[in-house]
């Protein structure tokens, strides 16, 4: 299961971003990836950001986003992460394992409790951590990744 | 193939258990160790200062010492004095200057800090009197302190020490008890038990003896007092893993329960967005309505798990901070704006700064929470007044939020701080109502000893005042309209827009 839904994204990606140094300059879509173990929430953010011309590289367990994130030479320009996947608190481990790695890669939060997360942070409160709660609201959602990715850029 | 092995041993209960605590807690933790060895340091102090004292009076009044035995002329409460003096300087130096190594540690200061004063002790006894005063029973001070901090055999090693010196101080006082021995074999005719020698070997056994008596006693009672206080540090560290683990599991309950929520939320989203194509106007309405049901079942997921963690954060008293009122309000005015303008109610504040002291996000979620339910239960196009203020000459501050809606009937205003309290015209007015929100409200209140006070009269609006009792300081006062409202009125909040003299009821609740 989890394989087939990588391979999906991957012949998708490889199809949208062909040859991707060659290609600067022109509009490539940016990529963004997001992971999280609720098909339904895969699928919204997806429409949502596809819509609107971003790629998208979705994962059903943080395990196959790292394993995908460590063996690319070409990480993502972001990363929405699920808090709660496999375990209580695998999406916070992951933070603090990516950020470690690719201090660039812009990294959010969204998960079904919010603010109510934030305890949890122990350790990681001298940064700033964006976290959205879900439901995926479009509008705000996509300022959200929109701002981000703009200070990428400047 | 994958086997595993499943075990429920109900005898598996100390598994908490902290390593080296079971043991009969022989020693104590370097930072105990250091607390006393300060308080020690403390009283050398006061002991020095009586010394000097005692030098004074002896200028004063050295024949009258004299007479009572207490010989003073050679100097020794001066040199004790001194002695006691360097040595505190030193244990302050190692204690508190100089890294601590094997050989500096809090253990090795209090030993040594132990046998100096012995011997400063026994200096004393000697020129006081051994016999004549009750100069020696202050060695029954150093065996029960040893007893308390060192390990039982320590203590006894303190214990025979002091046996020892005490000792030694009867043989230099009076080397005869020596000599009668010689004189025992020399001549067995001549009777060498003169009373006085039976006095002093008398007095000596029943001193050491009372030194082991008092050993044996405080040494076990110390044993049993550690023992307890080990227990005690399990059952804490017991009670914050439970704690822990409830929070853990109220978490995972909660995102169990909100997850398929927010699912079908995020689809109604995708609707509602025309991310599946247009919409009729009619489905757009229904959706709406499909989507504002379940925030509402979101939102009270998420205020129970809030509500627990208030809950148990009343025990913690750590997380109090020094608050600025008005960044707080300006906060929770910034979260709410838009929903109150979505419903053309306008917010009205006028704020004096002051700073109270608190837990930060739960003066928020309090202030939050009573600003919500005042645009909740408002009326549209009606305006909430926001007014901080500091009362009782500088005394207390008062946060009044007064809203012009459904306002609270007379018989369900004692109960409006009742969990799930909710009354049907407020459920008719808010169908989002969890019934949750005053009693976060209340339990905030409680962990930051607030009171509140609120006047309301039912289809005219409450008032809602937040006192605060213990003010920090009062900051410059600065009263402030909100921009963009010409005229807005300011509200006393001690006489609220409401008629409520004759016909509001008031309440004093949580304290």
């Amino acid at each position: 299961m989890h394989a087939s839904i990588q391979q999906q994204n991957a012949d998708k990606l490889s199809g949208q971003v062909p040859g991707s140094a060659s290609d600067q300059g022109s509009t490539v879509a940016q990529r963004i990836a997001h992971i999280d173990d609720d098909p339904d929430i895969r699928d919204t953010v997806r429409r949502i950001l596809e819509a609107n011309q971003y790629a998208v590289e979705s994962y059903q367990t943080m395990n196959d986003f790292m394993v995908s994130l460590w063996n690319s030479t070409n990480p993502p320009d972001l990363a929405i992460l699920d808090v709660m996947v496999e375990t209580m608190d695998i999406g916070l481990e992951a933070y603090v394992e990516i950020h470690k790695r690719f201090p660039e890669l812009h990294l959010i939060f969204m998960t079904s409790l919010g603010e109510e997360i934030r305890p949890y942070f122990t350790g990681l409160s001298d940064e700033w951590i964006l976290i959205m709660e879900k439901p995926v609201e479009p509008t705000s959602f996509l300022s959200i990744i929109h701002s981000r990715l703009e200070n990428n850029e400047s | 193939m994958a086997v595993v092995k499943f075990s429920w041993n109900p005898s598996d209960k100390n598994r908490f258990a902290l390593p080296g605590m079971r043991t009969n807690g022989a020693k104590l933790s370097d930072e105990v160790l250091i607390n006393n060895a300060r308080w020690f340091i403390i009283f050398r102090w006061g002991v020095i200062g009586v010394l000097l004292l005692f030098q004074v009076l002896a200028l004063i009044a050295s024949d009258e010492l004299t007479k009572i035995g207490i010989t003073h002329q050679q100097g020794w409460p001066l040199a004790v004095t001194l002695v006691l003096f360097i040595a505190n300087v030193i244990y302050i130096q190692t204690l508190d200057f100089q890294r601590h190594t094997k050989y500096n540690s809090p253990a090795i200061n209090i030993w040594a800090q132990i046998i100096v004063d012995l011997l400063c002790l026994s200096v004393v006894v000697h020129f006081i009197g051994s016999i004549a005063t009750p100069a020696p029973f202050f060695y029954v001070l150093h065996i029960a302190l040893a007893c308390i901090f060192f390990s039982t055999l320590e203590s006894l090693v303190v214990t025979v020490l002091v046996c020892v010196m005490y000792a030694a101080i009867l043989l230099d006082e009076h080397p005869l008890i020596f000599t009668a021995s010689q004189a025992l074999t020399i001549d067995p005719g001549i009777s060498v038990l003169s009373p006085l020698k039976i006095n002093i070997f008398l007095w000596m056994f029943t001193v050491d003896v009372l030194f082991i008596i008092v050993w044996y006693v405080v040494s076990r009672l110390s044993i049993v007092v550690r023992i307890h206080e080990h227990n005690l540090v399990d059952a804490y560290e017991e009670i914050r893993r439970a704690q822990v683990e409830k929070d853990r599991y109220a978490v995972l309950m909660t995102h169990q329960l909100k997850a398929p929520l927010d699912a079908i939320r995020s689809k109604i989203n995708l609707i509602k967005g025309e991310y599946c194509g247009e919409v009729s106007p009619e489905i757009r309405e229904v959706i709406s309505k499909i989507d504002h049901r379940a925030a509402g079942m979101a939102a009270l997921i998420l205020d129970v798990l809030k509500l627990e963690r208030l809950k148990a954060a009343a025990r913690d008293n750590n997380a109090r901070e020094q608050v600025s009122i008005e960044t707080v309000i300006r906060k929770c005015i910034d979260k709410l704006g838009p929903i109150a303008s979505s419903r053309h109610i306008d917010i009205k504040v006028s704020l004096q700064d002051f700073a109270v002291e608190g837990i930060p996000n739960q003066l928020e979620i309090l202030l939050e929470n009573v600003i919500s339910n005042a645009i909740a239960y408002s009326y549209d196009n009606t305006t909430i007044e926001i007014v901080a203020a500091v009362e009782g000459t500088g005394s207390y501050g008062i946060v009044t939020v007064t809203d012009h809606g459904i306002g609270i009937g007379e018989k369900d205003l004692p109960h409006i701080f009742d969990e799930y309290f909710y009354t049907p015209r407020a459920a008719l007015h808010n169908r989002t109502s969890s019934g949750i929100g005053l009693s976060i409200v209340k339990t905030v209140a409680e962990n930051n000893k607030l009171q509140i006070r609120i006047s309301s009269e039912q289809n005219a609006g409450t008032a809602f005042s937040v006192i605060f009792p213990r003010l920090i300081s009062v900051v410059i006062p600065e009263t402030e309209v909100h921009p963009g409202v010409p005229g807005s009125r300011l509200v006393n909040p001690q006489s609220p827009p409401l008629d409520s003299g004759k016909s509001g009821n008031e309440l004093a609740s949580t304290h």
